[in-house]
């Protein structure tokens, strides 16, 4: 009798639940702060029977620990990885085809986002994740060292001339001020960087021995070899280039919204955001489409459970703004005033911006292809190499990359 | 005369060795500097010696935010873990090593140094996806340590490996004329003989155990299991690094091994240098 | 049985059983993951399939392109500078260290101890701890040399071709050192004390105790350190991943960092494995090097 009583209770259980028995999924992320981290942990104190653990993994690691732990099924259910990323395991084969999903959720419609966060997460005309966030860069500037230096604060340099103009004019060596602030890193950050440049002077990834790029490679070359920017923006990512923007030590940085934050505690002095300049007024705008997406991978038991979560996570695009700093991939949603002035200011910039974003890829080499950019980057900026050879060498790497 | 002269050359001395640890250990003095200034003053030049307003915030922050106790006190687990195995597998193997002179001995030595070649970070692949194979990735801090191990025992071998070269062969042939088996000999007279070579090597291996790296990141997945080198990479990041929170959480890290260090360096020192090693 | 159980307990076979335990136990911890290195080194492996030991046979094709590669003598340039002048520079000032501490004045003991600070931390925490010493703008190394009048201009030290691999030889200096201080004190505190006063009443200066004594009694001790100095330089990683990771243009790239690069950034598995078994194929030669030193040793 007792037993019958206990099997009752378990069944009613289960059917107030949609699982027969508690789930847990784990989901493998960057940084334990980010949305999707917050919204497992939200989503897994529901009362709807799913728990998903988190765990960090350093940037750096992530894409070697997945591969190893996809070759022992070790590997989670679900992950966030960087856009660029995304294609090499969809084509593999390794995440799950989510069409099926996408037709049956009243959530989730990929219309919805963006052209650009899309594609880098659809692989053969088929949807293989969703975009956490879409992010991009431009360029922040002192105002106050721009009117110091005669600059018109309100007229931030809209061409590659200009830029390299106000550098020259920004950069005070007595102060410890360089004019510009970047990253050519040898990495994907330096390859976010450098692309939007090749790519408005009419290159690309597939195309990336034009002479526009090599224009481009040889400004880049004279901030460096005129003192205009520090020798350090070889080494250096885009967080520790842009603190020394806020420090003071550099009048403009190039980087993304996910600098305000920081940058409005860290700043004091006025400044603002334009959009990246071009090699001419009319040239074609380009920036870089970045940040995560989120797949689930293919080998998962609880495929059900983990699409849901992703629609949790897609219901709570109105919170990326204002907690996280993240703009949302999804068309119409506007960004919400923070009240803070300047970064309402930059967000609008952004938002512009972020139209013009292109992807980097989808290819499942991707990381081939960028290290070819990376080499040509570095060795033109170290003069190892003319800026014409460095690319030519890169156009053949890339050539190559099947 | 010869006092005076010998007085004149210890302050002498003392002075310069002072000097020369100064400067060896500036860059701890950086570390818990930076880890104490402001996110300006970090990048001020010229760079203050000496933090202008002391952030002491910023260890509370580390302190509360990063779960540094259950990461601190994994660190020791897997530390502890390598050296036991280190000490048991690899005792009896230098004291073999140093007993005998011939061809095999050199081959086994040849072998056991051969064998560390590889940096941990051309290793993991393999024994990752052996661990996997093998179920021993649901144990993962016992499969650090095992993949450790491997790492540590040629050092240890080598030290301890000395230090059994100092036991006069004498007392280890009377024992065994007394009627000791090789292995009563071994336990009763040859390992209480070594015992400081062995501990200080052990010490050291402890303390490289410690700041094991490569191994954990790749093997541990769960994050309440990770040792402190991981959850110090937390700030590593890219978009995330914040100069003083990492010095802060290098700071609390190593300060304890720092100061058992400081310790107990004496007996270290002189548990290696007084003929019980060599 | 029996037989077995005494020559266990009574004859070689005990020997025999306290090394196997420790070959076995490397031979399964490290000499398998050597063997997986060296055979995906001549086979075409993808991202996906790391779980398999056998995968479409390449020949010497990972090795041809690993040869042609652009990057290639640069590396091996790299590699051979950084080791040999680093070991150079960890031994020669260890062994000074090694002298200076042997005098017995009052706190050598102590002062010793404390460089051993450097060798008990990780080298994670090393590495960036260097990165930090050495940037170019707020440095606290150039802020040094340029109040000092030594430099009239910052050095960009991770982002200089020419100063990047000096960086990490610096770094991997300053925390070898004490290892090799400590491994030569051991090797000192071993000569007899009589020796010395023998030379001292035959009227010997202090230089030529060094080179009739000192040096002759730590042959051996030299051997093992400088082979182990070695050993461990080639191993070092975790200071080019926080310092240089590699750059710029590949002007600190080393063999063991490419390696990774190869393997991990770009997924090369086949050609990452390649530079793994040449860097195995190296250290064959410094290990017959150490074995061989190991001859001069004497037993009391």
């Amino acid at each position: 009798m007792k037993k019958l009583l206990m099997a009752c209770a378990v069944w009613s259980l289960a059917a107030s639940t949609a699982w027969a028995e508690d789930v847990t999924l784990t989901m493998w992320t960057v940084a334990n702060n980010a949305p999707e981290a917050v919204f497992a942990q939200e989503f897994s104190e529901m009362d709807n029977g799913i728990k998903i653990d988190v765990r960090e993994i350093k940037f750096d690691d992530i894409i070697a620990e997945t591969l190893r732990a996809f070759a022992t099924k070790k590997n989670p259910d679900l992950i966030s990885v960087d856009n660029p990323n995304h294609a090499a395991f969809a084509a593999a084969g390794a995440f799950l085809d989510l069409t099926s999903f996408v037709e049956a959720s009243d959530q989730i419609n990929m219309d919805n986002y963006f052209d650009g966060p899309r594609s880098s997460l659809t692989w053969d005309g088929k949807p293989y994740g969703i975009p956490r966030a879409s992010n991009t860069i431009a360029l922040y500037y002192n105002k106050d060292m721009f009117s110091a230096a005669g600059l018109d604060p309100d007229a931030p340099p809209s061409t590659w001339d200009e830029l390299y103009d106000a550098a020259k004019k920004l950069t005070d060596p007595a102060n410890d001020v360089y004019g510009i602030a970047f990253s050519a890193k040898a990495s994907e950050e330096g390859t976010f960087q450098f692309l939007p440049w090749a790519q408005m002077a009419g290159g690309s990834f597939e195309n990336i021995n034009v002479p526009g790029a090599a224009d481009a490679l040889d400004l880049w070359k004279k901030l460096f070899d005129e003192g205009l920017t520090s020798p350090d923006t070889l080494t250096r990512g885009q967080w520790d280039s842009t603190g020394t923007f806020n420090g003071g030590n550099a009048a403009m940085a190039i980087s993304g919204p996910w600098e305000l934050k920081r940058m409005s505690g860290d700043a004091k002095f006025d400044w603002g955001v334009a959009l990246l300049p071009g090699p001419s007024v009319d040239a074609p705008r380009a920036s870089a489409l970045g940040d995560f997406n989120i797949a689930v991978f293919s080998n998962t038991e609880n495929a059900e459970a983990a699409f849901k979560f992703l629609e949790y996570q897609d219901s709570q695009v109105e919170r990326l703004w204002p907690e996280f700093s993240r703009m949302p991939s999804h068309k119409g949603v506007a960004l919400a005033p923070t009240g803070d002035a300047k970064i309402d200011a930059a967000s609008a910039v952004f938002v512009e911006q972020l139209q013009f974003a292109r992807n980097r890829g989808p290819h499942p080499k991707w990381p081939n292809i960028s290290k070819a950019i990376q080499n040509a980057m570095q060795s033109a900026l170290t003069g190892k190499q003319s800026s014409t050879d460095a690319l030519a060498e890169a156009a053949a790497a890339i050539a190559k990359v099947k | 005369m010869m006092g005076m002269k010998r007085i004149y050359k210890n302050q002498l001395l003392f002075i310069v060795a002072l000097f020369a640890v100064a400067l060896y250990l500036f860059p701890l003095y950086w570390m818990y500097t930076t880890s104490l200034k402001t996110d300006t003053a970090i990048f001020a030049i010229p760079p203050q010696l000496l933090p202008s307003s002391p952030q002491w915030q910023t260890y509370i922050d580390v302190w509360n935010g990063s779960n540094i106790v259950r990461y601190m006190s994994n660190s020791v687990f897997i530390a502890t873990g390598v050296t036991l195995v280190t000490v048991i597998f690899g005792s009896g193997a230098s004291y073999v090593l140093a007993r005998y002179r011939n061809v095999w001995i050199d081959i086994s030595l040849f072998t056991v140094l051969m064998l560390q070649v590889l940096p941990p970070s051309l290793m993991v692949t393999p024994i990752f996806v052996a661990f996997a194979s093998i179920g021993l990735l649901e144990y993962p801090r016992i499969a650090t340590i095992l993949a450790f191990s491997a790492k540590t025992m040629p050092f240890f071998v080598i030290l301890c490996r000395a230090a059994f070269m100092t036991i006069p062969r004498e007392l280890e042939e009377a024992a065994l004329v007394d009627g000791n088996s090789r292995a009563g000999a071994f336990v009763m007279i040859v390992l209480p003989l070594a015992r400081n070579g062995i501990l200080v090597a052990a010490l050291l291996i402890f303390m490289q155990g410690f700041g094991e790296y490569v191994y954990s990141a790749s093997l541990i997945s769960d994050n309440r299991l990770q040792p402190a080198s991981i959850g110090m990479t937390n700030y590593l990041q890219p978009n995330i690094v914040t100069w003083n929170s990492i010095m802060a959480f290098a700071a609390i890290y190593i300060t304890p091994i720092l100061a058992a260090f400081v310790l107990l360096q004496r007996h270290i020192v002189n548990g290696l240098t007084s003929g019980a090693l060599k | 049985m029996k037989a077995c159980a005494k020559w266990i307990r009574d004859g070689i076979g005990f020997d025999a059983l306290l090394i196997a335990m420790a070959l076995t136990y490397l031979l399964a911890f490290a000499g398998l993951p050597l063997l997986y290195n060296i055979i995906i080194s001549f086979q075409v492996v993808d991202m996906f399939s790391l779980n398999q030991l056998f995968h479409e046979f390449a020949g010497w094709d990972n090795y041809i392109e690993v040869f042609h590669d652009p990057a290639a003598a640069e590396v091996l340039w790299n590699t051979t500078l950084f080791t040999i002048v680093s070991v150079f520079f960890q031994f020669t000032l260890g062994f000074a260290l090694a002298l200076f501490f042997n005098q017995k004045f009052p706190g050598a003991t102590w002062f010793r101890g404390l460089f051993l600070a450097g060798w008990v931390m990780p080298g994670l925490v090393v590495g960036v701890l260097w990165n930090w010493l050495l940037s170019g703008d707020f440095g606290v190394i150039n802020w040094t040399l340029e109040t000092l009048g030594i430099i009239g201009e910052p050095i960009f030290w991770r982002s200089d071709v020419d100063y990047s691999l000096i960086s990490v030889i610096l770094a991997n200096i300053w925390y070898g050192v004490p290892f090799n201080m400590i491994l030569l004190s051991v090797g000192l505190a071993g000569i007899p004390e009589d020796l010395y006063e023998a030379a001292a009443l035959d009227g010997a200066t202090a230089l030529q105790k060094f080179t009739t004594i000192t040096l002759p009694m730590m042959r051996s001790t030299i051997g093992a350190v400088i082979a182990l100095g070695i050993i461990f330089t080639l191993q070092q990683f975790d200071l080019f991943a926080a310092i240089t990771s590699g750059g710029p243009a590949g002007s600190s790239l080393v063999a063991q960092y490419w390696s990774w690069e190869l393997s991990f950034r770009q997924f090369e598995f086949g050609r990452g494995a390649v530079i793994a078994v040449l860097m195995i194929v190296v250290v064959l030669g410094v290990t017959v090097f150490y074995v061989r030193s190991t001859r001069q040793e004497t037993r009391l």
